[in-house]
């Protein structure tokens, strides 16, 4: 017996030396705070599971860029973090980060990881970025609002004429109730939840590549119409226009708006803590119907250089399986597997759905100077913006947002 | 007749006085007060304007635990917290009471030049060194601990405390000085057992600086640490406050403020009666 | 000690500090005593070094670099410096933070200087007083930012609802769409903020001023304004310079509250020099630029505060 025991312990030293870095390893991972739902949670199952472990940081959103630049300079970069997607190209260009894409094109389900991710994710034909959390844009619209005001409760809008005339209806009901709400002064609110009533028109701000500003448009014109006309008749509260995303949710929670533009986290923020509001989810729609969405959410991206990259290959495709998915579904953001996305979703409210298949259809600009354009809320996107909806010379707005957009592309094309 | 007039005038003076007193103490106070009545209100009441400003619809802690939700509660990052502001507390008033009493009492070569540079401390916008703090910080292997966190802040907070402190020293009259001296008082006794007791406001005031300013300092103690373990509580504060795309959850603003002034008024409570004038009139005495 | 402290009881009334000062200088003089001073300074000094002179080295040699957030540098010499200078947006947003640093200054010590008055002397009550003052003091700066940002919020804040519940107005009024409100608005909080801090300081400053001096001059037939400016001025004069100092850096550097609340809005109108400098830095990822601006800014505050400590030195010299 004693010999069998000691054969068989002998054996697994053998065994267990042969194991390719068979020891134990520790991977550092930071997500920022818009992912403190979810992350801990499949963290910690991926912990129990594995005998690599994550060792995971939570960062507060806004400052996640300059602490990442702190520790790279330093050599303490985490050997990867879940950013959100539009940062990707930026990353990628810097060469900053690893290079996946023979291990991505390996990876059995990667034609169904979404699209929009993937995209952002790739640079010069090479893809830096996968999908890790998601996030699509929909419009929402409160039931009880439309059934007070004589509208069918169960039916949103589905073009731009109907917005207008169901915010009217709704705000006729007076008092603090207000037709219509968006966040004014803020350019990430704005790509998110306006340029999709772009899109869904058939135009779009920029170029398939990113190379060149496409502003003026009919479409877009069209789309400021809509806003500039609500605003005037009064539909949108007073604080629109100074709010810089603040409130961007927290609007349609007080329960006195009646549609607002949202994004699928709404839809968990709103039955977790704000169950008392009846409310439904449709996609935004273009002009004389059809949709679209902005894709956004987080990428996974992988610090170049890193020696742990097997272990944060193994996170991630734990993440990817059905158990990965249903954790990120239930806990704040949209599966990112299109192939298995309804299973993950079918024990949740059911309408995740439609944020899902907004989802697979979504899109992300592409650009290298994002942040600059887009993000920035001193930039020519977020100026413009607040311009054109509350200003007066909306021609002139277009364009000097149109030529300072294209300097910016212009100057970073090196 | 004189005197019941001076009375009655004296007593008008008195009334003027208070009543001013009385509303601005109003104007500072109403923002707080506002703060930490609608800390209490339950979610519905409290996206409503705040008035009136305490709760109608039922007193409810639920804004109080959000803030414990988080991470990994509020107790690991308090415990942080208050080490470092302690520690920077300590260290500041050691380091700039000597410093100033240097600056004060003694001629050296480069004496300005030196009050200068160290001046110039605070007139840079400190996100600009952060990167270059925390490489040196790397350097000297301090980086991610509390320590180097704490050496950081005391550098921050020594323009405002060494000038004070130099102020201070400089308002001691130097006959004292010359009559200890004549007692035979060395350079360390002159110091602790004479000049002490007679700059204790200030020390007081650097102390108290000191440690608000380690205590609510955000961006620092989010760079410089890497270990979520060692966040302070800013820092946990401001990622409760964002929600998604920039939301704000305002009932953990208000009572995340409302938790972190505590510590600091029972400080500014407990350090208030060494600014009563007649304690140093007494000494001087 | 005693004996050291009676000798304060021949401290003779009208008799200035200065006076006496001066006389036993030339007394004490230099001598072998100076040396030990850099002993008493030397941690200070050390501290600096290490945390702050080092830093500011590797940040002027940013500054000559192209140097991306991520990614490779380049050296590029004093290029970043000559882009500045082409900076429009730059100069419009360091003009802009000279004016709000000259208004709030001027607001911050107008409302301190008398609060410290009021405190200084001990009446009933002054501890509460003292206290309440105080108080907004002790909340940090960007928490305050994110709470004036609430009670500013014209639908669900106090102040616009309230004005309009209370007959005020005519609709509720959005204080942060137009230029002047916005401005003023922040102009309320930070003075809100600030002036219990400059007060306690002005205060300290009030107390070293000896009882006696006050009194004397009270017998000579002085009234409260004369010995305000020939006693209590000029012996606070390094105190002011403390405080106006640290109130004038603090405003150059403002940041957090035209962050938070503005956004550097309405329309960029109130972009601080701070504001673009992290917006360089963090949001276009250009350190090197950043790093070159803030060069920029250090010199201005270092001229400025020479300029104060100039102005403010006591007649005999800097010392």
């Amino acid at each position: 017996m004693r010999t069998f025991i000691a054969g068989l312990a002998f054996a697994a030293s053998i065994v267990s030396a042969a194991l390719p870095a068979g020891a134990a390893e520790t991977a550092n991972i930071w997500v920022r705070a818009d992912g403190s739902n979810f992350m801990p949670r499949i963290v910690d199952a991926f912990n129990k599971g594995h005998e690599n472990q994550i060792k995971l940081d939570i960062i507060p959103n806004a400052e996640i860029i300059p602490k990442y630049g702190a520790a790279a300079a330093g050599g303490t970069a985490p050997d990867a973090l879940s950013l959100d997607l539009i940062y990707t190209p930026a990353f990628s260009a810097a060469g900053q980060l690893e290079d996946i894409t023979d291990w991505a094109k390996s990876l059995p389900y990667f034609e169904s990881l979404s699209p929009a991710h993937v995209k952002t994710g790739s640079y010069k034909g090479r893809i830096y970025g996968l999908p890790f959390s998601a996030d699509s844009s929909v419009l929402i619209w409160n039931k009880k609002l439309f059934k007070q005001a004589g509208l069918d409760p169960e039916k949103g809008p589905t073009n731009w004429a109907e917005i207008e005339a169901a915010a009217e209806k709704v705000n006729a009901l007076g008092g603090d109730i207000k037709g219509f709400y968006f966040s004014g002064n803020c350019g990430g609110c704005n790509i998110f939840t306006f340029t999709p009533l772009i899109w869904a028109s058939g135009g779009d701000i920029l170029t398939e590549d990113g190379s060149k500003a496409t502003l003026d448009s009919p479409q877009l014109r069209g789309a400021i119409d809509l806003y500039r006309s609500m605003i005037k008749k009064d539909l949108v509260p007073q604080g629109a226009q100074t709010d810089t995303g603040s409130n961007f949710f927290a609007a349609f929670a007080t329960g006195n708006i009646g549609i607002t533009p949202s994004g699928a986290f709404a839809i968990g923020a709103l039955n977790t803590q704000y169950p008392d509001i009846d409310y439904g989810v449709t996609f935004l729609p273009g002009k004389d119907g059809g949709w679209s969405s902005f894709a956004g959410g987080d990428n996974f991206i992988v610090t170049k250089g890193t020696t742990k990259i097997a272990v944060v290959k193994e996170f991630l495709d734990f993440a990817y399986s059905l158990e990965g998915q249903t954790i990120l579904a239930k806990y704040g953001s949209l599966p990112v597997r299109g192939d298995i996305a309804k299973e993950a979703l079918k024990d949740l409210d059911p309408r995740y759905q439609i944020a899902a298949e907004a989802m697979a259809k979504g899109r992300t600009p592409y650009t290298v100077v994002f942040n600059d354009l887009i993000n920035s809320a001193n930039g020519p996107w977020t100026q413009m913006v607040n311009e054109v909806f509350f200003g007066d010379d909306v021609d002139g707005s277009i364009a000097n947002a149109q030529e300072t957009m294209q300097s910016i592309i212009d100057s970073a094309q090196q | 007749m004189a005197q019941a007039r001076k009375h009655s005038s004296r007593i008008g003076l008195r009334i003027a006085e208070h009543s001013t007193g009385m509303i601005v103490s109003a104007l500072f106070l109403a923002p707080i007060v506002w703060t930490v009545l609608s800390t209490f209100k339950p979610a519905q009441e409290a996206r409503q304007p705040p008035l009136p400003p305490w709760p109608t619809t039922g007193f409810s802690v639920e804004n109080y635990a959000t803030l414990n939700t988080f991470g990994d509660g509020l107790w690991l990052p308090a415990q942080n917290s208050m080490y470092v502001a302690l520690m920077t507390m300590l260290l500041s008033v050691v380091v700039s009471v000597l410093a100033g009493y240097g600056f004060s009492r003694f001629r050296f070569p480069l004496k300005n030049l030196l009050f200068v540079i160290i001046l110039s401390t605070i007139m840079i916008p400190f996100q600009s060194i952060l990167t270059p703090i925390f490489l040196v910080l790397t350097k000297i292997g301090l980086h991610n601990t509390l320590t180097g966190l704490v050496c950081v802040y005391v550098t921050l907070q020594l323009p405002f405390s060494i000038f004070m402190m130099r102020n201070a020293f400089d308002a001691v009259p130097r006959e004292i000085e010359e009559a200890a001296r004549m007692d035979g008082a060395n350079n360390i006794t002159m110091l602790v057992r004479v000049m002490l007791p007679l700059v204790w406001p200030g020390i007081v005031t650097i102390a108290l600086f000191a440690f608000l300013g380690a205590w609510n300092e955000f961006l620092a103690a989010l760079v410089l640490m890497t270990d979520q373990s060692k966040f302070t509580l800013p820092i946990m504060m401001t990622a409760l406050q964002s929600g998604r795309f920039g939301a704000i959850d305002w009932g953990a603003v208000q009572a995340g403020v409302t938790v972190m002034m505590v510590p600091c008024l029972v400080l500014f409570l407990l350090l208030q009666r060494f600014y009563i004038r007649g304690l140093m009139a007494g000494a001087v005495k | 000690m005693s004996e050291g402290l009676s000798a304060c009881a021949g401290y003779k009334p009208g008799m200035s500090a200065n006076s006496t000062l001066s006389r036993r200088r030339k007394l004490v003089g230099a001598g072998p005593r100076q040396w030990v001073g850099l002993l008493y300074v030397a941690p200070a000094v050390a501290l600096v070094i290490v945390f702050f002179i080092v830093p500011l080295g590797m940040t002027v040699w940013m500054s000559l670099h192209n140097w991306p957030l991520m990614g490779a540098h380049s050296f590029i010499g004093l290029d970043n410096y000559w882009a500045i200078l082409r900076d429009n947006r730059f100069w419009n947003a360091l003009r802009f933070t000279g004016f709000y640093t000259v208004v709030v200054t001027i607001a911050i010590f107008a409302v301190a200087f008398p609060l410290a008055l009021f405190i200084e002397r001990p009446r009933p009550l002054t501890g509460f007083y003292r206290t309440f003052f105080f108080m907004p003091v002790v909340v940090g700066f960007a928490s305050a930012s994110l709470l004036w940002s609430w009670l500013l919020n014209v639908d669900s804040g106090l102040f616009s609802p309230a004005a309009f519940a209370l007959g005020l107005t005519e609709k509720k009024v959005n204080l942060l769409a137009t230029f002047q409100p916005a401005f003023w608005s922040i102009i309320a909080m930070v003075v809100w903020k600030v002036a219990g801090f400059t007060m306690i300081i002005l205060m300290t400053g009030l107390q070293s001023i000896p009882p006696e001096l006050q009194e004397a001059a009270t017998i000579d037939g002085a009234g409260p304004l004369a010995r305000f400016r020939a006693i209590t001025l000029p012996l606070m004069r390094r105190t002011i310079a403390l405080a106006l100092i640290l109130s004038v850096a603090g405003s150059v550097l403002a940041f957090d509250q035209f962050y938070i609340i503005l956004r550097g809005g309405p329309r960029n109108q109130t972009l601080t020099a701070v504001y673009w400098i992290f917006n360089q830095s963090f949001v276009s990822f250009k350190l090197g630029y950043g790093a070159a601006l803030s060069m920029v800014l250090l010199v201005i505050l270092l001229v400025l505060s020479l300029i104060q400590l100039r102005l403010l030195r006591k007649p005999e010299g800097l010392d």
